[in-house]
């Protein structure tokens, strides 16, 4: 497993320096990009036999997570790890759980759409029937034609996770309750001020859970992460191979948390209070409802509903 | 998800509400538009073998929610309400099901996982009126899959 990890880094390092020429093409329409991301975003074309979609798991509906625990691949192969929100996504760096390498959303793309370690849309090898696919789409041919232009609209993976990444950017949320009063609106009132207090003293959270967007983006372990984790997922060590890696995961950000159950790398806690409770900290029934009620205060409903980010229709974006 | 079926080595008990899945199978073909969906009938408590038919040939009444890639497929298929309540949709995959009523997606109530090894996959719940109803399945993997409609008791 843990040589299959740097392989997939490699890999990934690979295909970062392949697309590189896609994803820096200055003359493409950055407005045609996201649009084409969107489109191939909500697109069950990206998956070997049709059925999964970059949404089908990372659902807008859903703060761009889908509420399972690991979402299986696109013949059923066991899911691994708890998919995570795109809330905000492209003020990260890393990506996802545990792999410091992926720092990029054009890395951090193929991972789903070739990665076998699991299998999850399965199109390892199949660049060549993608763009097939792909390019019977006369609306897909303008769009990755007003895109990239340098490469007259060629179709690979490498123009794909550019306009993936491209659309991915522009999942932006910052207007919450306590986005709007720490710009000097509203103060937080109550349980969630008291949870906030909580928060960032005696529960310890923002020690990790850090900054604008809530996470440290570190690999830390939890006090109760199994030596020998139920579904073999060793978190940072699968890449790195360093028995000090194992059960390190990457912060996850807290942004629209309250919308995003269930929680951890696993998706083994249901609910914010069995997350509180994993994290070792010594809180009463009542300040763990105070963090919660702080938690809710992070919420963006709007980008969930946002047109935007929803399921583009038959008319194309470009003439 | 339910064990690897790769694992199962005999079949697993299926409640009573779900008997006919044990029992005889028929074939259907799913049809690709609504207009030629009574040749598509599902019987109640009596699991169909359908052929799907390839995404792009299926003219939904309403838009799935899931609607699948070009390479999956999916398909119409009607089946008779006598009395209003709630009924089940088992399938032996995990295609994205809705039955229409008046013209519209009848909002799911209940979602779960067939029993191991019994070849149920999914299973999504409706409260229904009586009538005919039409059933959309989209995004499957395969043209082949198993439905089976019955009463929740």
């Amino acid at each position: 497993m843990i040589r299959a990890g740097r392989l997939a880094l490699l890999l990934s390092g690979l295909l970062l320096a392949a697309g590189a020429g896609a994803a820096r093409d200055a003359k493409g329409s950055a407005e045609a990009q996201v649009a084409l991301g969107r489109r191939l975003f909500h697109d069950g074309d990206l998956s070997i036999n049709g059925t999964l979609s970059c949404a089908t798991c990372h659902d807008p509906r859903h703060s761009f997570a889908d509420g399972v625990r690991a979402h299986p691949g696109a013949h059923g192969e066991a899911g691994l790890r708890n998919v995570p929100s795109l809330v905000n996504v492209g003020s990260l760096s890393p990506l996802t759980w545990g792999n410091a390498g992926l720092t990029t959303l054009e890395l951090q793309a193929m991972v789903p759409i070739t990665g076998e370690d699991p299998v999850e849309m399965g199109m390892k090898g199949q660049e060549a029937e993608l763009a097939r696919r792909l390019s019977a789409n006369h609306c897909y041919r303008k769009l990755f034609r007003a895109s990239f232009p340098a490469t007259r609209g060629r179709i690979d993976f490498a123009s794909v996770a550019a306009a993936l990444a491209a659309f991915q950017r522009t999942i932006v949320s910052h207007d919450t309750a306590w986005d709007r009063a720490a710009a000097g609106g509203p103060p937080l009132a109550g349980a969630a001020a008291r949870g906030e207090a909580l928060f960032r003293g005696k529960a310890g959270c923002a020690g990790c859970h850090a900054g604008r967007e809530f996470t440290d983006l570190a690999f830390h372990r939890l006090p109760g992460e199994p030596e020998t984790p139920e579904n073999g997922d060793f978190g940072l060590a699968r890449v790195t191979g360093r028995s000090e890696d194992r059960g390190r995961f990457r912060t996850p950000s807290l942004r629209n948390v309250a919308l995003t159950a269930p929680y951890l790398h696993d998706g083994s806690a249901d609910t914010i209070a069995a997350v509180l409770a994993r994290h070792g900290a010594a809180l009463s029934p009542a300040e763990a409802g105070d963090i919660e009620a702080f938690l809710g205060d992070l919420n963006d409903t709007q980008v969930t509903h946002n047109a935007a980010y929803a399921r583009p229709g038959r008319s194309c974006e470009v003439s | 998800m339910g064990p690897n079926p790769a694992a199962c080595t005999t079949p697993s008990a299926i409640p009573t509400d779900l008997a006919g899945w044990s029992a005889a199978h028929r074939a259907i073909k799913a049809a690709a538009k609504s207009s030629a969906v009574g040749k598509a009938l599902l019987v109640q408590g009596v699991a169909a073998d359908v052929a799907l038919v390839p995404t792009p040939k299926v003219a939904y009444v309403a838009e799935p929610g899931k609607p699948g890639g070009s390479v999956s497929y999916g398909g119409l298929l009607a089946f008779d309400v006598a009395e209003a309540g709630r009924y089940r949709v088992a399938q032996s995959g995990r295609s994205w099901v809705d039955v229409i009523v008046d013209g519209k997606p009848s909002p799911s109530v209940a979602h779960g996982h067939g029993p191991d090894c019994s070849g149920i996959a999914k299973m999504v719940d409706y409260d229904l009126p009586a009538g005919r109803h039409l059933l959309q399945v989209a995004a499957n993997g395969e043209a082949a899959l198993t439905v089976m409609v019955s009463a929740v008791r």
